[in-house]
């Protein structure tokens, strides 16, 4: 499905990714984690093709990059929740005009396009104009446009960034009946924890460009003796405050606040 | 840990050039044009008004100096087929530009769409309007002047390539500068054109532009079809030696602003420049 072998890549003097190997399996869940700055989206976009490593090898279902990007690109859909659509385009057309990137033709993507709709229950939301969309409709509809082509792998940046619980459940929900019933992996990239741990059976820490931990939820707390993973962000991000530090603290309020 | 297997089935990289995904690029430019009155300005209204500008300033040079009657025809002729350069730019020019004012680049990098479709694509729908605008051009020429670019003859037709070729690869060149120095680079889009406009003797002669500029002037391929285009005016025969000049001009321009294009896309992946629009 995916293996990159040694991923290097620098801007200026900065090695934003140091030597990453990540592979993924067919149906796999796999959550990219690590705080700000640890290279999860140049790793996300070397892995799409959009920047080209300094060394390494990407073979994405079955093409290598960057020579095989357009082909590849035909089996995997990408979905970040900071991407817009074309925002002079109404939903359906903008799904529509997706559905023809994809290969496919006018009678097929507008079946795939309500099917999406559909499925995600957004079929109100298809002649809406894009730019009139929520952060949240417009997390559904990107997932819808990813969907359309029915991808072996499915890439997701921040896919919940900035959404409500409820909107952010039902983005998680669809999800996983995407990777239960289509067999489709996931690669998500994500700052909550929580939705890692109920998403993805396999978690990936980075940290400074490089891979610190891969396993699944529970092995690697385990291995960084924290309770959950989001204990190992903290501690990987370099904020973990060690208890002896909180009773120096003296007590604090309901919000985390030293009285 | 978990256990990964890594089929690699020997599948082919190459993905065929699609029309229908070419199709789709026109059909996404379509929908901003028609939700879009502004851009239809590039299309109906500055053609018009610079038809109506050349031709009234041709005709009144002609009734206050009495000189040949055949100025009208020569500014008409210059800013009509300055227009066919113009919008064979233009278009595809702002079709990038689309993407990038709404951060749609990297959603159209991720899909199977080749660069090459994509250029096309926008080649297409650019022609669209320009057969739009041109025409909105030619009715209003003969309408207030009775002229129309009939009148050069079949000569037309190659002076009308030339110019859709050198329109195209400087949409090329503008490209490959929004890629490497992202949206502060956006106006050379218009800036190019007008640039050419005013160093290849789009209504007069080369010998009448400044000396210190003829040089730039015959070199560029337009100056050799403007001229063209003026000797067909007055009725003589094919200009066979600017027609060829132009051609050849034109061609090593579209090989130049290719290989340009192309390493700019190479420096955009390269250093992540997609992250300019996300």
């Amino acid at each position: 499905m995916l293996d990159a072998q040694g991923l290097v890549k620098a801007f200026a003097k900065v090695r934003a990714v140091d030597g990453i190997d990540l592979s993924i399996g067919a149906g796999d869940r796999v959550a990219l984690l690590g705080p700000n700055g640890a290279g999860k989206t140049t790793t996300l976009l070397m892995l799409l093709g959009a920047i080209t490593p300094d060394a390494g090898s990407i073979s994405l279902v079955g093409h290598r990059l960057p020579r095989g990007r357009s082909a590849a690109m035909g089996e995997v859909g990408f979905v970040a929740g900071y991407l817009p659509l074309p925002d002079r385009l109404r939903v359906r057309e903008a799904l529509s005009i997706f559905a023809g990137f994809y290969g496919m033709r006018r009678k097929a993507g507008d079946a795939a396009v309500d099917k999406g709709l559909e499925r995600f229950k957004i079929t109100h939301l298809a002649d809406r104009m894009c730019m009139e969309l929520s952060s949240g409709q417009r997390t559904l509809v990107g997932i819808v446009k990813a969907i359309l082509h029915d991808p072996e792998l499915l890439v997701l940046d921040e896919p919940t960034a900035s959404l409500d619980p409820d909107v952010a459940y039902r983005v998680r929900t669809g999800l996983l009946d995407v990777a239960a019933n289509d067999g489709t992996a996931l690669l998500v990239t994500s700052h909550n924890m929580m939705e890692v741990e109920r998403l993805c059976e396999r978690v990936v820490f980075l940290a400074a460009g490089k891979v610190v931990a891969d396993g699944s939820p529970v092995e690697v707390a385990d291995a960084f003796g924290h309770g959950d993973l989001e204990g190992v962000f903290l501690h990987l991000a370099g904020t973990v405050v060690a208890e002896d530090q909180i009773e120096d603290l003296g007590a604090l309020n309901d919000e985390g606040v030293p009285q | 840990m978990s256990a990964v297997d890594l089929p690699m089935p020997a599948s082919s990289d190459e993905v065929p050039f699609s029309w229908l995904r070419v199709r789709t690029v026109v059909r996404r430019h379509g929908y901003v044009l028609l939700r879009s009155p502004h851009r239809w300005f590039d299309i109906a209204f500055w053609p018009v008004f610079d038809v109506l500008l050349w031709g009234s300033l041709g005709a009144f040079v002609a009734q206050e100096n009495g000189v040949s009657r055949a100025t009208t025809p020569y500014l008409l002729a210059g800013i009509m087929l300055f227009h066919v350069l113009f919008q064979s730019q233009i278009a595809v020019a702002t079709g990038f530009m689309e993407e990038t004012w709404t951060r749609n680049i990297l959603n159209v990098m991720t899909t199977p769409l080749r660069e090459s479709e994509y250029i096309v694509g926008l080649a297409v729908g650019g022609l669209i309007k320009l057969v739009a605008g041109m025409g909105t051009v030619s009715l209003t020429a003969v309408a207030f002047y009775s002229f129309g670019l009939g009148e050069i003859g079949w000569g037309l037709v190659p002076i009308i390539g030339v110019l859709l070729l050198v329109g195209w690869s400087t949409s090329m060149l503008v490209i490959g500068l929004l890629l490497r120095f992202g949206q502060s680079a956006e106006i050379l889009a218009w800036a190019t054109t007008f640039t050419i406009l005013s160093v290849s003797g789009v209504f007069n002669p080369v010998e009448s532009i400044p000396g210190v500029i003829q040089p730039i002037a015959k070199v560029l391929p337009t100056t050799y079809a403007f001229s063209a285009a003026r000797d067909l005016l007055d009725g003589g025969g094919i200009p066979w030696a600017d027609l060829g000049w132009a051609t050849l001009g034109a061609f090593v321009l579209a090989g130049l602003s290719m290989l340009y294009v192309l390493r700019m896309l190479r420096i955009f992946r390269a250093r992540g420049y997609v992250t300019r629009y996300s």
